[in-house]
């Protein structure tokens, strides 16, 4: 009896050893990631004269350390969560407001409310004001991000399913097509996209980076959705045809649920693409015919005449906001992206 | 072709009836769009690409001379003394062997080995706290790569005003200057740490796709935590670190848009990518030589294509392809 | 000439360029032009001409009316924006009018997408008369011209005064310094020394800095060198080994005495414009329309401030008794070959005309077109910078408008990153840009010595 109580008196510590050294290796190697955005994050709510400075920087470290740490004691002491992340939220506050209180202010913001914010911060450029309110390249950005999302997941899940549940003849030829197309330098493609997207007219619309953003990555998200439906079993469907359903009503109402998480997955993949495109939306334009967040983000951070690095950060924060938001809801999800075959 | 059919093949009894005209409709309804799509927007450029890397397009964007080895003659001579018989260029063979670098360095410290140390010690911790380490690692991936490669031009600032030069110069009298001595560094780097994300990804989700009692089993059998890495979950990432070694090979072997980023137009991180990208459409430095540029890509296709079939034969990855159940024959 | 007769005169001319008005009611002018800080008047002053010429229209009872279809677009730098205007060209969206660097004209003419102009020109005496008669050679293609200038400036290394006091020099010194450089006394090597000595002394933090990308001011220093760059006879282009290993060793001098950052071609704008404009570098190798930004960042309100603050000198000679060098990079109106070009061409008239002209030019700093500029008293008021500065263009030379100049600067230029870097000495450089030269220019370019 004694033994067994040793035993597993020695594996808990063991455990806890183990745990301990895997969380300080892991904060170890995630603090070089998170500080530079937490960095940027300060600039964009405290930067005064345009400058990156490191300032306001490490009272922000200490602030969100001593959140932290009061959320662990708290968690280790009580072992429930809600008060912790109550208390750590309280004391990152409460000392937030001591240490960087007077240095916090939204001027950097103002471009939000400032429909021709590059003329009052650097002078006239243009002879027609044509620089666009961030609002319009948000929304452009929104417009092609998640149209290109939802052709993308329709398309890619359509040609999964198929691959996954027929045979035909060329199958192999094409699995292996796929996996190859991949290896073409998409991006020094854009000379000859340029002159196919002319030559069916599509040139300075929206429409050309959303089909060509999407050619682009069916590739590989079709191999990650082929994954997924190879891991629905086939009596699932079989018995939905017995019941007397369609192929097609098969598919739609039985395996396509059981893919939700695959699409949803690829789906966040799809929009980030589309939200941080930069080298197509501006090789299928000639001239200015419509502007998206990172075409906007180019112009302000352009440096020919100096720049407001205060503005620049704010710009980044709203930037990445959005695909931040749509990672926080989606997380789950993305872990559990399979790539065929392991779960068989 | 590929919407027809195998005769004679195993149909379940209750689809006997549906006829071919039906089938046929299927593969067009489900099949066609992605086909078109990537006939329209990714074959057919590459078409016109092996066009015009034989043409000499230039500003103007049209076909003058053709078929022309004009651009090839830029990259190498032929010289019957030379290896191959061929004398490759000097600022070609520079970025050969600069791409070959970056690939390699980028591939196998981050790409591959970090994500896998990633996916095992993230899954190793309780699940909340795994999914924030994970959340930190994606953060480089979910950014604007123009946000992105902003911060690291404000990390490695080489002034006194730069993060990491605040950090450095606790320890040394001299700021570093991390753009100047070490390009390649930095371009590892930069490429490694989003790179490194999504093998994260896919290694966690095989990771958890292990059935449990594989776990209990080998517990019992007294195996300690190293050797279940070992004999049960390396097995099962087999598939998985073949796909990503392949398709990670092959995207770093083309990237350029963080280099280009960060670096600028610098001869120290001219890639065949970057090359590429600065003889057709990177702002003022030489642009314009579309045709060049498309000679580029060319042969960076070709690489690709043998470096993919290279790899495929290494990682024995077509049996593996073959491997998902077709339960339609 | 008052405004009356020369509104009529222009009326004449689109009237009867304009010939079928009956129909077309409403024309359409697309007008290409870079967003540019240093320039939004190179557009606006188009606007403003159709705006007057739809008054003139009115006033006659015309029904016709100009529009002005602004592209504006952000390209970062000219290089970039021409190369997005070819492209466009070559789809079929040429605009009618469009704001360039001169160089590119060749390119353009080649490409079929900048009508000629001499017909208008040698038409319209009223607007182009007094036009600088050297500016001309700025958008000359195979002796014909195929644009208008817009305007012009100089080049020049700023000094900063106060640093050069802080390590000792005395005032005869910095006020003797742009004669020594005029005469050729003083060298691109004793430019370097004098910037190595003002860090060593402590009062400067780095010596000197250029432009952090590819640029005109490198064309300067090369002609400093001996390097000719272009051959009129054959219009080619042309360069020396001998001089570009010249020109690449002074570069390495200047990073090996600690003068010129190893790194200046990593350099963003932004921190190349604080090292000067900072105080932290005694000299900064750029053009005349950095004066704004000067003024303000060292808080000068008058031109005998800025004079006592800031010294200009041309890139010196080579070696003593040497020429000293100046460039002009003209940005130039060109006309589309167009159906709309005569209007357009008439719209660049326009707008060329001294008053608007003058506008430009003073609010950005860009040295006029015209002789008859310098008299007015907007440009004796608010110009001084410019007056001051028109005796360098004396020096002043032209990039040629070679269709390949683009690439020659860019490969030029990978030899001065491999030399500051460290990478490659002077004469591997040279070597391997001539090759460069040679592989991707092919016959357009001459190799001498």
């Amino acid at each position: 009896m004694a033994d067994w109580e040793r035993l597993a008196q020695r594996s808990t510590l063991g455990r806890r050893l183990r745990l301990g050294a895997l969380s300080v290796f892991l904060v170890a190697i995630s603090i070089p990631i998170a500080v530079p955005y937490i960095w940027m994050v300060m600039i964009a709510f405290t930067s005064r004269r345009g400058m990156a400075e490191t300032g306001t920087l490490w009272p922000a470290l200490v602030v969100i350390l001593a959140g932290l740490g009061s959320y662990g004691a708290t968690y280790l002491w009580l072992r429930r969560e809600r008060p912790a992340i109550a208390v750590g939220v309280i004391v990152a506050l409460l000392l937030g407001l001591i240490l960087l209180g007077q240095d916090l202010h939204l001027q950097n913001f103002r471009f939000m409310v400032n429909a021709n914010i590059i003329e009052e911060l650097d002078g006239q450029g243009t002879a027609g004001g044509q620089f666009p309110w961030v609002w319009e390249a948000f929304a452009n950005s929104l417009i092609l991000a998640g149209t290109q999302t939802v052709i993308v997941v329709t398309v890619s899940t359509l040609a999964a399913y198929y691959l996954s549940r027929f045979s035909f003849r060329g199958r192999n030829t094409f699995l292996q097509s796929l996996l190859v197309l991949q290896a073409f330098p998409a991006i020094t493609l854009v000379i000859p996209i340029f002159l196919i997207v002319f030559w069916v007219g599509l040139l300075n619309t929206l429409y050309a980076p959303i089909l060509v953003l999407t050619a682009l990555e069916l590739p590989f998200f079709i191999f990650i959705m082929k994954g997924f439906f190879d891991a629905v079993p086939w009596d699932i469907e079989m018995s939905a045809m017995t019941d007397g359903a369609s192929r097609r009503q098969a598919f739609w109402m039985v395996v396509l649920p059981q893919v939700r998480v695959g699409m949803i997955a690829i789906g966040v993949f799809a929009f980030i693409k589309g939200w941080e495109e930069y080298v197509f939306v501006n090789g299928l334009r000639t001239g200015d015919s419509y502007w998206v967040m990172s075409t906007y983000l180019y112009y302000v951070q352009e440096d020919v005449m100096g720049v407001d690095y205060g503005m620049v950060a704010a710009v980044a924060v709203l930037y990445v906001l959005p695909a931040l938001i749509l990672y926080v809801f989606c997380q789950k999800y993305l872990t559990q992206m399979t790539l065929g075959g392991v779960k068989g | 072709m590929w919407s027809r059919v195998k005769p004679g093949a195993r149909v379940p009894r209750d689809l006997r009836l549906v006829k071919p005209t039906r089938q046929r409709l299927d593969a067009l309804l489900f099949l066609g769009p992605a086909v078109a799509l990537m006939l329209a927007f990714f074959v057919s450029p590459i078409v016109v690409n092996i066009l015009v890397a034989f043409s000499d397009m230039n500003q103007t964007v049209r076909f003058g001379e053709f078929p022309t080895t004009e651009q090839f003659n830029k990259l190498g001579k032929v010289d019957p003394e030379a290896l191959l018989g061929i004398e490759l260029r000097g600022s070609f063979y520079r970025a050969l062997a600069l791409t070959a670098t970056f690939v390699v360095l980028t591939l196998f410290i981050f790409n591959v080995t970090f994500a896998l140390i990633l996916a095992l010690t993230t899954t190793a911790v309780p699940e909340r706290m795994g999914a924030v380490f994970r959340a930190i690692w994606l953060l480089p991936r979910m950014s604007p790569s123009v946000v992105y490669a902003l911060l690291w031009l404000w990390v490695v600032d080489s002034t006194e005003r730069g993060l990491l030069n605040q950090v450095w110069l606790l320890f040394s009298a001299e700021p570093l200057n991390l753009r100047l001595d070490h390009p390649m560094a930095v371009i590892v780097v930069a490429n490694g740490l989003i790179g490194a994300s999504l093998g994260m990804i896919i290694f966690t989700s095989a990771i958890r796709s292990i059935p449990d009692h594989l776990f209990h089993a080998a517990r019992v059998d007294g195996a300690g935590p190293l050797s279940i890495v070992r004999h049960v979950v390396l097995p099962a990432l087999r598939w998985p670190i073949s796909y990503i070694t392949i398709y990670q090979a092959l995207a770093l072997l083309v990237s350029f848009e963080y280099i280009f980023l960060i670096m600028g137009p610098s001869r120290s991180t001219m890639t065949m990518a970057m090359l590429s990208y600065t003889k057709t459409l990177a702002p003022g430095i030489g642009g314009g030589q579309y045709a060049y540029g498309a000679a580029i890509a060319l042969i960076l296709i070709v690489v690709g294509i043998v470096v993919a079939l290279l790899m495929w034969r290494l990682t024995n990855m077509k049996s593996l392809l073959q491997r998902p159940r077709i339960e339609v024959n | 000439m008052t405004i009356k007769s020369l509104s009529a005169a222009a009326l004449l001319t689109v009237s009867s360029v304009v010939s079928a008005p009956s129909f077309a009611e409403e024309i359409t002018i697309d007008l290409w032009s870079r967003a540019d800080r240093s320039g939004p008047l190179r557009a606006g002053n188009i606007v403003s001409a159709a705006d007057q010429l739809n008054r003139m229209f009115e006033a006659a009872g015309s029904e016709t009316r100009v529009t002005i279809n602004l592209i504006e677009t952000n390209h970062q730098g000219f290089d970039a924006d021409a190369l997005a205007l070819l492209k466009a060209h070559s789809v079929g969206e040429t605009p009618d009018i469009a704001v360039a660097a001169h160089e590119w004209i060749g390119s353009f003419v080649e490409a079929g997408l900048a009508a000629n102009l001499e017909e208008h020109i040698a038409d319209s005496p009223w607007f182009y008369a007094d036009m600088i008669p050297e500016l001309w050679t700025s958008v000359m293609y195979k002796g014909e011209r195929y644009g208008i200038p817009q305007d012009s400036e100089i080049r020049m290394f700023f000094v900063n005064n106060d640093i050069l006091r802080a390590a000792g020099y005395d005032e005869e010194f910095i006020d003797e310094l742009p004669g020594r450089v005029d005469r050729g006394e003083f060298t691109m090597f004793d430019w370097c020394d004098l910037a190595a000595d003002t860090v060593e002394k402590g009062a400067a933090k780095i010596g000197w800095v250029h432009r952090p990308n590819v640029g005109p001011d490198f064309q300067m220093a090369m002609a400093s060198f001996g390097i000719d760059i272009y051959n009129d006879d054959e219009a080619k282009l042309q360069i020396t080994k001998s001089g570009l290993t010249e020109y690449y060793s002074w570069l390495k001098y200047c990073v090996d005495n600690g003068s010129l950052p190893a790194d200046m071609t990593t350099f963003s704008w932004d921190s190349t414009h604080a090292a000067f404009r900072g105080g932290d570098a005694l000299g900064k190798f750029h053009g005349i329309w950095n004066v704004g930004a000067q003024m303000e960042a060292f808080g000068l309100s008058n031109a005998d401030e800025y004079f006592d603050k800031i010294t200009w000198i041309h890139a010196p000679a080579a070696e003593e008794g040497g020429d000293p060098k100046n460039l002009s990079h003209p940005i130039v109106y060109i006309v589309g070959e167009t159906e709309n070009k005569d209007l357009a061409a008439l719209l660049v008239a326009m707008a060329s005309l001294p008053v608007p002209n003058t506008e430009h030019a003073v609010t950005t700093n860009h040295t006029p077109i015209t002789y008859g500029q310098v008299a007015m008293p907007e440009f004796q008021e608010n110009g001084w910078a410019l007056v001051a500065g028109t005796p360098l263009l004396a020096r002043a030379e032209f990039m040629p408008n070679h269709a390949k100049i683009g690439q020659y600067n860019a490969i030029t230029y990978t030899g001065v990153q491999a030399v500051e870097t460290g990478e490659m000495s002077p004469e591997d450089a040279a070597e391997m840009v001539i090759e460069e030269l040679e592989i991707e220019l092919g016959d357009d370019v001459i190799i001498l010595d």
